[in-house]
């Protein structure tokens, strides 16, 4: 049984499966939150898509002999996958593209013979080696890819040949930016080491905006390599985002200002286990960002564990700071010799709104009215009050998100919070958002 | 006059070539790649066999546990009992959260009944 919204995707995702004649029972939707007396009465009614008595029609379902069909084994039909696509115009090629859903609604380049072979020339792997397997979610199937076909939707994106070891990098970790889930989930790539010089990429003025073709094509392409590779973004089967998010179209692509550390203060990649020296891409997964300069008589540093304390959105036990170089230095001066070292002090001085914490810990809520002690101490400050528990500790609630994801690499930090440092250094500007780390790739084994 | 006439002539046929040739170069057809990866096989699966009837069988409800979602599944265990009642219907709540697996249950749930309702979601 599901809900009667989710019928394309439950009668493909029974198709993929294997199970094509899947007796499946709808009900209204949504039933979250829906009261007893209303989800009694639409057990009492009928499936709203066939019509039927919603009982009688389950019932029958375990029960209706079998057709010959649905007893058969074998194999289903999948759509055939020539290597080239039938000789036509541009126009109508570009048209074509759009229809089958291979672009990100705007145009792209088109995929020649010429272009492709070019784009193949800047790594060493054989354009038949395998790169990955992607899929939309965890109960979708798996697609499979390889160096070429890596190729195409590069050359689709408008990415230059030298880009190309770091969109195999990205690609190599079959992340999709385009993650079937309600919640419109966003990625975030980071580019550190020699590469980001090498290719052009801005770490200046405007870093994370649309300022430059390596920054904005090379986070294109993870989205075409998501839809076309891993089999994602298609609307109501393979992407369920309810409202979608606009940072999908280039998913937040931008290089770490190494240059504009602190002393002191590492490069992501270094923090993740790699030298200074290696080219590396780091994925985060979220959900948004909010951009801030505040002018205040506090210090940077507490203002941003000020804005921590209080943020919220879907992804609420996680963070990643994006610190422009000079609110960087800033946060240095003030005593934080590294990016752990402010990290650590954040999760440690940073508490939980009571409404955000009570609401998430009903049973803490019910033993703080009991008067179990610390619980009713906090709560007799009132339900709005801060509640002295960070959601940003490893080793206390697991982030959500990633148990919705690729696995996570190995990341033993003591803190769910990531601070990158990037931009031009016009203002004491940072952004903080609920990007949570999921790995890393080495670029130069693409080389 | 008669030069400006040649002339205007020779920039009428020279737009006439220019459009003609722009119009076969947009008819040219090239040939590019197919974008898409590689789908896995689909092997299907029989179904389940049917019994004609559920009386004295065992049905499992199996709860998913998408947040909020129990007044449904308590609802829907409450009607059939009520409506099947020589069914002995079991409600369980599959492990851990809507997106894992739980291979002892579809076990248990393979040897001791004779099929199962899975739900429910959003």
């Amino acid at each position: 049984m599901i809900t009667q919204r989710f019928k394309e995707l439950v009668t493909t995702i029974s198709y993929k499966k294997g199970i094509p004649n899947m007796r499946i029972t709808y009900t209204p939707h949504p039933i979250t939150d829906r009261p007893a007396e209303l989800c009694r009465k639409y057990v009492a009614g009928n499936d709203p898509l066939s019509g039927q008595p919603m009982l009688e029609q389950i019932y029958a379902g375990l029960t209706k002999p079998l057709s010959e069909e649905d007893r058969k084994a074998g194999f289903l039909k999948r759509d055939p996958r020539p290597r080239l696509l039938p000789a036509d115009t541009p126009d109508r090629l570009m048209e074509y593209f759009h229809e089958q859903g291979f672009t990100d609604g705007n145009p792209i380049i088109l995929p020649t013979e010429r272009k492709v072979a070019e784009m193949l020339k800047a790594t060493s792997r054989k354009p038949d080696e395998w790169v990955g397997q992607m899929r939309p979610s965890p109960p979708h199937e798996a697609w499979y890819y390889t160096v070429e076909m890596v190729a195409v939707n590069a050359v689709m994106a408008g990415a230059k040949p030298e880009y190309f070891p770091t969109i195999l990098a990205i690609a190599s970790k079959g992340v999709t930016s385009l993650f079937s889930s309600t919640s419109s989930f966003a990625r975030m790539v980071v580019v550190n080491g020699p590469v980001v010089g090498e290719i052009g990429m801005n770490t200046g003025i405007g870093a994370m905006g649309p300022f430059a073709r390596a920054n904005s094509s090379i986070g294109r392409c993870w989205t075409l390599i998501s839809k076309n590779l891993g089999g994602s973004g298609k609307p109501g089967e393979t992407f369920l985002g309810s409202q979608g998010n606009p940072l999908s179209y280039n998913n937040l692509c931008f290089p770490e200002t190494e240059d504009g550390l602190p002393p002191g203060w590492t490069p992501l990649h270094v923090q993740k286990g790699f030298k200074k020296s290696d080219s590396v891409v780091s994925i985060f997964s979220g959900w948004s960002m909010n951009d801030i300069a505040w002018y205040s008589p506090l210090p940077n540093h507490e203002v941003i564990r000020g804005w921590l304390e209080h943020f919220f959105s879907f992804g609420t036990s996680q963070a990643t700071l994006v610190l422009d170089p000079i609110v960087a230095a800033d946060v240095a001066a003030n005593g934080f010799p590294s990016k752990e070292a402010y990290a650590k002090w954040l999760a440690e001085k940073t508490g939980t709104p009571g409404w955000l914490y009570w609401s998430q810990n009903q049973n803490r809520l019910k033993e703080a009215k009991a008067g179990v002690e610390p619980y009713a101490s906090w709560l007799k400050q009132g339900e709005g009050a801060v509640v002295p528990v960070s959601r940003f500790n490893r080793g206390g609630r697991i982030t959500r998100n990633t148990a919705f994801m690729a696995s996570k690499d190995n990341n033993e930090t003591q803190t769910s919070i990531e601070i990158v440092v990037t931009g031009g250094g016009t203002n004491t500007f940072w952004s903080g958002g609920d990007f949570g780390y999921v790995g890393s790739a080495s670029v130069d084994q693409w080389r | 006059m008669k030069s400006s006439v040649v002339c205007i002539v020779a920039v009428l046929i020279a737009a006439a070539f220019a459009a003609s040739y722009g119009s076969a170069a947009d008819e040219a057809k090239i040939v590019v790649f197919n974008p898409r990866g590689i789908q896995p096989e689909i092997r299907k699966i029989p179904m389940g066999t049917r019994q004609p009837t559920l009386d004295g069988k065992t049905v499992y409800i199996v709860d998913t546990k998408y947040p909020n979602t129990k007044p449904f599944v308590l609802e829907l265990f409450a009607a059939l009992k009520a409506k099947y009642p020589k069914t002995d219907w079991v409600l369980r709540d599959k492990y851990a959260g809507y997106m894992d697996d739980d291979p002892k249950l579809w076990a248990e749930i393979k040897q001791k009944a004779a099929g199962a309702i899975v739900l429910l979601g959003h």
